[in-house]
């Protein structure tokens, strides 16, 4: 057992004269679950495809499973990209065989609800069914590794929990994750964070890391759809949990009056603040500048 | 690898009908078509002793046209309008053979038969007197050279918005099928006619072709035949989920009228079993329209057939390929249907 | 100005993917509908949108020139710039001129996309080329808008965005019918639509919802009925519909994702019983 299943150590990538990922350096150990957050562009994909071996870095070097990507060391990685990486025109039975023999394992096993859809066509199952068999196929071989690159975009709840039971189960035998994910509740399934923005890494550790110092404060009012109206028009930097406003970085005072002279009724409270509040903290930073 | 190749081509029916189809094609039409010699020789005898020499003529010569009235100028009239192959004018010593050199094949049977009559027959090849092979192919390349833009560019341009999915889009906003067909081939149609003046002139110059008819019918004739290789690559686009299938269909279209049109192997020359396809081609009939006016200067009267055949496809494609892709625009029904606008229609402004 | 779909049956070969759904959408409300995948979502858009042909029901929709239409998949031609994107659509809606240009000025300064007039689609983030498929749905000012889930596989700063929109497109009195796998946005909406399988399990503002909610959901670490229960975040919930869980279960106030797993398990399991 290794010690360390990926790292990488100051990690640039530049494209022309674009910098897509600038010194960014993270390890992900044995049995632990890393979430790679950021916003689109941030650069995350293009991490993980360095970490993979499957793009050269520019500067810095990448580490899988002690030593670098070459392809003996990706056989012990399990990787589930977005696009999923079936084959649409052929079966779930087909399909599983297919990996498993490149691998040299057996075929997996189904479970009862994909056993019953093993002659169907990989194209015309639902994209929860498809998530499915893309990790029964990645995980066939017992994988060391494993990346997914944002395993459940699209899936309804529960698909989305199964998904993470088995991704939990992964780690419990000593795997090492690497998700990457828009979803909070997702962030909050993994035992570590990092956040990427701009190409460089900008927090990384548990949930509270993350947020950092940013503030936040809840507003109730009444008519939540004026307020919130109103607090975006005055610029406040808002954010909608539901029907609950949020706004990060904020002076309570000076959201009181805005919505005192909007004349709606509403009562502030400051709150804990969320990693979405730190992500538009972070967004609007970078319209700015 | 090699299983799961295997199976996923089992799949794709539209590649297995080709590797399968294509060879057997191929085998037939080199086994019935290609034919180089051709067994009988469309000829016509004019002059004073026109039936006289018309008896002498061996089997070979298959006497369609006679007439005892007639003169040089007739015979001429008749090449020119392609009636036949060969036609004799009698009255004077030696007799004189005019050889319409715009049908290669026949006018080199032709020619060999003749020098066996030696001083009694003076051959004159018309239209093409070095019998050179360049000036018969340029103008169906013309043709073949539409042909191709026509329907491989245009076929993959339509179906990149089904691949892109933006055709949904499309089919739900106020735009009729028809404009978006039209919208769809005018690059293309531009493009083509371009190429084909470049190609036109580039024949001329390189290889001495002559053009010696009327520009204007030619170019009437190359703008049907355009209209019925884009709507054939609309066609093809509607019967195509990805540009792959579209390219292979559009290539299935494409080899027989290579091979088939008179363009290679002459369709005289062809067994009857075979020949009917070729009358099929669109190619075809552009080939005789090109071929005439710039080798013959034939007349637009003339060329009445193929102008009138090409103007039939063109309709049938088109409407064809439209109703097609109205049906890929408005799987919903025609308007009415089930639908209704809501009543009281107030003006409502969004944002 | 009510639109509506009204019994409306669809199938696909064997597939029954909608079964008798009737579904009103009235002008200045965003009504959302949410379901597991396969649940007939897009298909219940589509089918408003005249996509889809009914086998039985009827739709009440207006013209395709109001009518404003954001598709699951991309939304705009990705080898055309933002510009020429939205020109293009607001040209086959009859805008032109001055009109055109001002709106088009107006729309992207609302959707942030100002400074990436001129940038090719191709290039543009998943979350901005979906703004920019709203931008295009919305150009003509539409009656009644429908958006497929136009919110999935964005981050969140894009997603804040996209709702700013909606909100301002309902507030301007269009009807707007949206999908959504977000439940927190369906909370927003005026009226949520739970579809499952084909069929709706239940409709109604995110308060009728909750307060027409029996049951009971708990939290637990080891759940007694693995048929009922789900995972959330590092626990499980598991949902007692006869309102009757262990002594000593820790209860919880269900949300809107507790609550539409609950009646989405509880008829998966009422149809294998």
């Amino acid at each position: 057992m290794t010690a360390v299943q990926l790292r990488a150590r100051h990690v640039t990538r530049r494209f022309g004269t674009f910098t897509a990922v600038h010194d960014v350096s993270m390890a992900v150990q044995p049995g632990e679950v890393v979430g790679l957050l950021g916003a689109n562009g941030a650069g995350k994909t293009t991490l993980i495809r360095m970490l993979l071996g499957l793009l050269p870095v520019t500067s810095g070097s990448v580490e899988l499973l002690d030593g670098p990507p070459d392809r003996q060391r990706r056989r012990r990685l399990g990787y589930v990209p977005q696009g999923l990486g079936l084959y649409g025109d052929l079966t779930v039975r087909e399909n599983l065989s297919f990996s498993a023999q490149a691998y040299g394992v057996a075929e997996p096993m189904l479970p009862p609800a994909l056993a019953a859809r093993a002659g169907a066509l990989v194209r015309e199952l639902p994209l929860g069914a498809q998530r499915q068999v893309a990790f029964l196929a990645a995980l066939a071989h017992s994988p060391e590794v494993l990346v997914l690159d944002e395993p459940t975009s699209g899936v309804d709840v529960l698909a989305s929990a199964s998904l993470w039971d088995t991704i939990r189960a992964q780690a419990d035998h000593g795997a090492g994750v690497l998700v990457t994910t828009h979803y909070m509740q997702e962030a909050q399934q993994c035992d570590r964070l990092l956040l990427m923005s701009n190409g460089q890494l900008v927090a990384e550790g548990s949930e509270a890391d993350i947020i950092g110092s940013t503030t936040a404060v809840a507003v109730h009012a009444s008519d939540w759809a004026q307020a919130f109206a109103a607090l975006d028009a005055a610029g406040a930097a808002v954010m909608l949990a539901g029907r609950a406003i949020r706004v990060a970085n904020a002076c309570p005072a000076e959201l009181q009056q805005v919505l005192n002279a909007a004349g709606i009724q509403a009562s502030l409270e400051a709150v804990p603040a969320t990693i979405e509040e730190r992500m538009l903290v972070l967004a609007r930073a970078m319209d700015t500048s | 690898m090699i299983v799961k190749e295997f199976r996923e081509l089992i799949r794709d029916r539209r590649t297995l009908g080709l590797l399968i189809m294509m060879p057997l094609l191929l085998l037939v039409i080199f086994g019935y078509a290609a034919n180089f010699y051709v067994s009988s020789l469309k000829t016509a005898v004019v002059g004073p002793q026109a039936s006289q020499v018309a008896a002498t003529l061996p089997p070979f010569f298959n006497v369609t046209t006679m007439q005892s009235s007639g003169n040089r100028a007739d015979a001429a009239t008749l090449l020119q309008d392609n009636k036949v192959d060969v036609a004799l004018v009698t009255g004077q010593a030696p007799v004189l053979a005019l050889v319409n050199g715009s049908n290669l094949f026949a006018a080199q049977s032709a020619v060999a038969a003749l020098d066996k009559a030696g001083n009694r027959v003076k051959t004159q090849v018309l239209y093409n007197p070095g019998l050179k092979t360049s000036w018969v192919m340029v103008p169906a390349i013309i043709g073949l050279i539409l042909t191709f833009i026509g329907t491989i560019i245009t076929s993959i341009g339509m179906v990149r918005e089904r691949e892109a999915g933006t055709l949904e889009q499309l089919a739900v906003m106020p735009i009729k099928p028809s404009r978006v067909i039209l919208g769809k081939i005018a690059p293309y149609f531009l493009i083509a006619s371009v190429d084909m003046i470049i190609v036109t002139v580039l024949g001329i110059v390189l290889f001495g072709v002559p053009f010696r008819g009327n520009p204007l019918p030619f170019a009437l004739g190359a703008a049907i035949f355009l209209f019925v290789t884009l709507g054939l690559g609309v066609f093809i686009s509607t019967i195509s989920q990805t540009a792959g299938q579209a390219i292979q269909t559009a290539f299935f279209f494409l080899l027989p009228q290579i091979l088939l049109s008179g363009m290679i192997f002459p369709l005289e020359a062809m067994a009857a079993g075979v020949r009917w396809i070729g009358y099929l081609l669109p190619l075809t009939y552009f080939t005789m329209i090109s071929q005439g006016i710039m080798l013959r200067g034939a007349p637009i009267s003339s060329l009445w057939l193929p102008f009138v055949v090409l103007m039939a496809m063109a309709v049938v494609v088109f409407t064809g390929a439209t109703l097609r892709f109205r049906r890929d625009l408005a799987p919903g029904g025609p308007p009415g249907t089930a639908r209704k606008e809501p009543a009281a229609a107030e003006a409502v402004g969004t944002a | 100005m009510m639109f509506a779909v009204r019994s409306a049956t669809v199938r696909f070969g064997q597939t029954l993917a909608l079964d008798n759904v009737t579904v009103e959408v009235p002008g200045g409300s965003v009504i959302a509908v949410v379901g597991g995948d396969g649940a007939g979502k897009s298909t219940l858009l589509r089918a408003l949108a005249g996509e889809v042909r009914l086998d039985s029901g009827t739709i009440e929709a207006p013209s395709k020139q109001r009518l404003g239409y954001l598709p699951a998949s991309a939304g705009s031609w990705a080898a055309l710039t933002v510009t020429q994107n939205i020109d293009f659509v607001a040209g086959i809606y009859g805008l032109a001129g001055d009109e055109l240009t001002a709106r088009r000025a107006e729309l992207l300064s609302r959707a942030s996309l100002t400074s990436a007039a001129g940038r090719l689609a191709a290039q543009l983030s998943g979350g901005m080329r979906r703004k920019l498929g709203f931008v295009m749905a919305v150009v003509h000012r539409p009656a009644l808008l429908i958006l497929d889930e136009p919110s999935t596989g964005i981050d969140p700063v894009s997603r804040i965005d996209l709702w700013r929109l909606v909100s301002e497109a309902a507030a301007s009195g269009a009807a707007i019918l949206m999908s959504t796998t977000y439940l927190d946005e369906a909370e927003r909406a005026a009226r949520l639509v739970v579809l499952d399988s084909g069929k709706i399990l239940v409709q109604g503002s995110y308060d009728q919802v909750r307060a027409g909610f029996t049951g009971v959901v708990a939290q637990t670490s080891e759940p007694v009925r693995s048929e009922w229960a789900w995972r959330r975040g590092r626990v499980q919930h598991e949902y007692w519909p006869g309102g009757d869980p262990p002594a000593g279960a820790t209860v919880v106030v269900p949300d809107l994702e507790d609550i539409v797993t609950a009646l989405a398990l509880a008829q998966r399991n009422a149809v294998l019983s």
